[in-house]
């Protein structure tokens, strides 16, 4: 699957959709669906909320590739330079009510993706994310 | 798929609420709006169940909502119950550790016994 979507949460949930779609043909287990479902939305919707601050259009480009061993994400966008695994994962002891909730987003896609990459070049930020369908049932450290 | 929410008539002392479907990005404002008509009908001390046998996905705007609804409920010195969470929902309340797990269920049965020992411990029968 390739995809450009425009930086909008509308567009961001058709893109998960086709995701699913994707994933469902090449067979994916529900466990692992769910977590590349997961770790899109997180990823997608941070930079749709954070990575154009001044308004303007942008542009974001999803590759998923689907085989039985390896489940491979690339997303590319225009928004502003932003390295996912730069940010300290947030403080979690104690009870959600009563800490600040942010950064549970990045949090949780680092934490479910087998292997993150990032880079970022002339065209802007490039993440690469692999998961393993064999994982998906275990949960992670 | 989206989010559906279902409420029966709730009593003071406790209200179950239904959850179906995904509760993300899309969805967390329906949940958001129809905990705003239901929590003010729990007394203040009063126990929310949300059932979530139902609930096939969760992601983190999903959890923001269930930590405000967590903490509506303490601030009136009530409780918030989780009632039989599914492999993907249990899978990120361990990632990032939401709910301290002594409030979370997996059965109706051992709710019911929580909720009983909860009641003796306040009433003082043993």
């Amino acid at each position: 699957m390739r995809l450009c979507i425009p930086n909008r949460l509308e567009d961001v949930f058709t893109a998960l959709e086709h995701a699913e779609t994707t994933l469902g043909r090449a067979d994916i287990d529900d466990a692992c669906r769910a977590d590349v479902r997961l770790v899109l939305e997180e990823l997608l919707v941070n930079t749709v909320r954070h990575g154009y601050p001044d308004g303007r259009h942008g542009t974001i480009e999803i590759k998923l590739e689907a085989c039985t061993d390896v489940v491979r994400l690339e997303l590319r966008d225009d928004a502003q330079p932003f390295n996912p695994l730069e940010h300290d994962p947030p403080d979690l002891p104690g009870d959600l009510a009563d800490r600040e909730v942010g950064g549970l987003g990045l949090h949780l896609a680092r934490s479910i993706a087998s292997d993150f990459e990032y880079a970022r070049d002339a065209h802007g930020n490039r993440v690469v994310i692999r998961f393993d369908p064999t994982l998906s049932d275990e949960p992670s450290p | 798929m989206t989010l559906i929410v279902r409420s029966e008539s709730p009593t003071p002392a406790r209200s179950t609420v239904w959850l179906e479907g995904r509760l993300d990005a899309n969805t967390f404002t329906d949940l958001d709006e129809a905990l705003s008509d239901i929590t003010p009908m729990v007394d203040n001390g009063g126990t929310l169940v949300l059932d979530l046998s139902q609930l096939d996905y969760i992601s983190s705007a999903g959890l923001r909502s269930l930590a405000q609804l967590r903490k509506k409920m303490n601030d009136r010195g009530g409780r918030t119950l989780l009632l039989n969470p599914q492999p993907q929902v249990k899978k990120v309340f361990d990632i990032v550790k939401a709910v301290p797990v002594k409030e979370v269920f997996a059965s109706i049965n051992e709710l019911d016994q929580y909720l009983d020992h909860i009641q003796r411990t306040v009433t003082g029968q043993h």
